[in-house]
């Protein structure tokens, strides 16, 4: 009898013996080729005279320090000859191999040979789940064993591509430690459109991945063969541009033979706080705001729950400075000429409308944004005032158009974290590079005894650190990679925080 | 040891193909035209493990460069590239209407294509145009002879400008094949006409106009 990897080869064979020993309790086909396929999982077969006469599985995410014994079966004819306890033994070595500590497994309660093989291998029992195999009601046995060696306690280190607009962001991290951020920008090309052009971005990136990847490789000073996962954005963003990014993690993934993490872009702003803190305190409120999303966030736990409380219901905040600089015939993007416009400007010098506030709109969207009357508001505001030929101060109307963005945003977000009782307010997104944003924001949050974070510059933007750093989050906290077969989500929702 | 080259095209469908020089040892083509960053990952993972080989022994990527519409085009790219990096290996391109024509060429129907006889590949580049590329035959080394660039028209057009030209092609119009793409690669290295350029073939520029000024109200 020898014992050699399971491979897709085995699969019709495997499913003849899963479902002679386990009946109605076997897996589906496709459950257990997705087992045998995955990088997370080791299977072997035994096979007697060119037959395999039974299987095993062990289940180990990379840096989880725990591994789990997923399913074991021999053919009723071969038992009794201890194939059994060599495939388990097998499926320990690798556990050490791979640096688990525990292992666990369930066992029903009234098998009692494989409760003794288990028993004999130094498993103890720790729990006991009543009634787990129905319609039998049969309970199971939570066993584990404590391997002998100490863990290495190494974070993983994770590589995040990120391609969901503009920027091809790649980054590496180690666990919460950040060792590269590689942002290469299409901006300048789309500036003669007015705003992101979705096929430049996506042949953009195209052109920026290689040389993008290089050089985060020799800022982290790390090889491929050292990364253990790739974290990819495969939504919310562009279809085109998400799928750029998609094929190329994926590839990499295959080629390194390593875990794939797809995750969610806008989530991966808020977990970019743990780069700079370690950790990311909850809960918090977070304020997404760039040239295409305008998000307001609860986040009460990172990976498990994150709630979407509103968004803009038209244009992005990132996009009204757009357009408005086109009004005053700034260029692109909007938001840093306005800034430089609206020096010396009043504020208060117009009172542009603040989108979704007046109570009638409130009760529906409390948390909703809207820029396109805003944005309208000063079109004609500047189109009066020039068929008129009066001369306007351009300040006060930069100043005023952004004193509106300002307020709204920061009134709602600061409100939200009032009404929900939350201490805490995180920025993100390119707009965060607005001082005026940043100032109002402070001094409200210093009103209302709230905290502010606004992570570095570099960090809130779009960008691949980000992704590596909620890839690494998933990890270490034990979730399991995602398929190879995910496809680019433009409308993600932020309550899917990976996709499998 | 390192051996194989490993052949990707997303130009049509999804094309993943394992060679060992120009002997095809696996392939999986996905016709789908719409899922190519769904399903690239698990056609790689099936062609290198149906081989029973691993990544390392992978000695070099090649990638079809197009003529193809932009979003399909973009993911074998993007694919050839990272797996190039990661495999550690070199990474070549080559005209996904070569692969056609090649297919083709390599037939039996090959002696009736000649210079004054040119074969016409096609393929669907949407917005009621074709690709198209013409080619005279096969070289020394055994790769397609292209006979001028592709390029993009419509059908009725190009039919009108050969006709001018007094061509009368032997017209093909073919999926393109990931192994093909191999081969010719492989009889391009043969002669030492392996290419480096991967740039993709959109022949269009992206569909955008310049900001047509302020006026947004009214």
């Amino acid at each position: 009898m020898i014992i050699r990897i399971a491979t897709e080869a085995d699969l019709p064979v495997i499913m003849q013996i899963e479902h002679a020993c386990f009946g109605k309790d076997s897996w589906a086909d496709e459950t257990m080729r997705f087992e045998l396929l995955a990088h997370h999982t080791h299977y072997y077969v035994a096979v007697e005279a060119d037959q395999v006469i039974g299987y095993a599985g062990l289940s180990k995410v990379p840096v989880s320090e725990q591994a789990d014994i997923q399913t074991i079966a021999v053919t009723e004819q071969q038992r009794g000859k201890k194939i059994g306890l060599a495939l388990m033994q097998k499926l320990l070595a690798k556990a050490k191999q791979l640096s688990a500590t525990e292992v666990f497994l369930e066992v029903r309660a009234d098998n009692s040979a494989a409760e003794n093989l288990y028993r004999k291998l130094g498993f103890e029992q720790i729990d006991i789940r009543r009634r787990y195999y129905q319609p039998d009601g049969v309970d199971a046995l939570i066993m584990r064993l404590k391997l002998e060696h100490r863990s290495r306690g190494r974070q993983p280190l994770v590589l995040g591509i990120e391609s969901s607009c503009d920027e091809t962001g790649i980054g590496i991290v180690r666990g919460n430690q950040l060792l590269a951020n590689v942002i290469s920008s299409s901006m300048d090309e789309h500036a003669r459109f007015g705003g992101v052009v979705p096929e430049i971005a996506a042949r953009a990136h195209l052109e920026a991945l290689r040389p993008t990847l290089d050089k985060a490789l020799a800022t982290a000073q790390v090889s491929l063969d050292e990364i253990d996962a790739i974290a990819v954005t495969n939504g919310p963003g562009l279809g085109g541009a998400l799928m750029v990014g998609i094929g190329a993690a994926k590839a990499l993934a295959v080629s390194l033979n390593k875990p794939i993490y797809a995750v969610n872009h806008l989530v991966g702003h808020v977990g970019v706080d743990v780069l700079e803190r370690g950790e990311l305190q909850t809960p918090t409120v977070a304020l997404l705001v760039s040239g295409g999303h305008t998000s307001l966030l609860l986040v009460r736990d990172l990976l498990d729950d994150v709630e979407l409380l509103g968004e803009t219901i038209d244009d992005a905040a990132g996009e009204a400075f757009d357009k408005v600089a086109r009004v005053l015939g700034l260029r692109y993007p909007g938001g840093p000429e306005i800034d430089r416009a609206a020096i010396g400007g009043n504020p208060s010098a117009i009172r542009f409308p603040r989108g979704l506030t007046l109570p009638k709109d409130m009760e529906k969207h409390r948390y909703d944004f809207s820029f396109s009357g805003l944005k309208t508001a000063v079109a004609r505001w500047v189109e009066v005032a020039e068929a008129k030929g009066e001369d306007f101060n351009r300040a006060d109307v930069a100043a005023s158009f952004r004193e509106a963005v300002v307020d709204v945003l920061v009134s709602k977000a600061v409100n939200a974290c009032v009404e929900k009782g939350v201490p805490r307010l995180l920025l993100g997104g390119g707009v965060v590079a607005n001082a005026r944003l940043r100032e109002v924001a402070q001094e409200r949050c210093d009103r209302h005894g709230i905290e502010l974070r606004i992570p570095a510059f570099s960090l809130c933007t779009d960008n691949g650190a980000m992704i590596a750093a909620l890839g690494a989050q998933l990890i270490m906290a034990g979730r399991a990679p995602s398929s190879l077969s995910f496809g680019a989500e433009s409308t993600l929702p932020v309550t899917t925080v990976q996709s499998r | 040891m390192s051996r194989y080259t490993l052949a990707i095209d997303t130009s049509s469908g999804t094309s993943v193909a394992l060679l060992e020089g120009e002997r095809l040892i696996a392939e999986k083509t996905i016709a789908d035209t719409m899922r190519h960053a769904e399903v690239i990952g698990d056609a790689l993972v099936e062609v290198i493990q149906s081989a029973g080989a691993q990544s390392k022994e992978i000695s070099a990527v090649v990638a079809g460069r197009g003529p193809a519409p932009f979003t399909g085009l973009r993911v074998g790219l993007a694919a050839a590239k990272l797996f190039a990096a990661g495999a550690k290996v070199p990474l070549f391109g080559v005209v996904s209407h070569d692969a056609i024509a090649y297919a083709y060429l390599a037939g039996e129907s090959r002696a009736q294509v000649s210079e004054t006889k040119p074969l016409l590949v096609i393929t669907d580049a949407r917005r009621k145009e074709v690709y198209h590329s013409l080619y005279s035959g096969l070289d020394s080394s055994g790769a397609p002879i292209r006979i001028g660039e592709p390029a993009v028209m419509s059908e009725q057009l190009l039919m009108e400008h050969l006709a001018d030209r007094g061509i009368d092609p032997i017209r093909i119009d073919g999926q393109v094949s990931a192994a093909d793409i191999g081969r010719v690669f492989a009889k391009q290295l043969l002669a030492g006409n392996e290419n480096r350029d991967v740039s993709a073939l959109y022949l269009r520029a992206p569909d955008a106009v310049p900001s047509p000024g302020k006026k947004v109200s009214g």
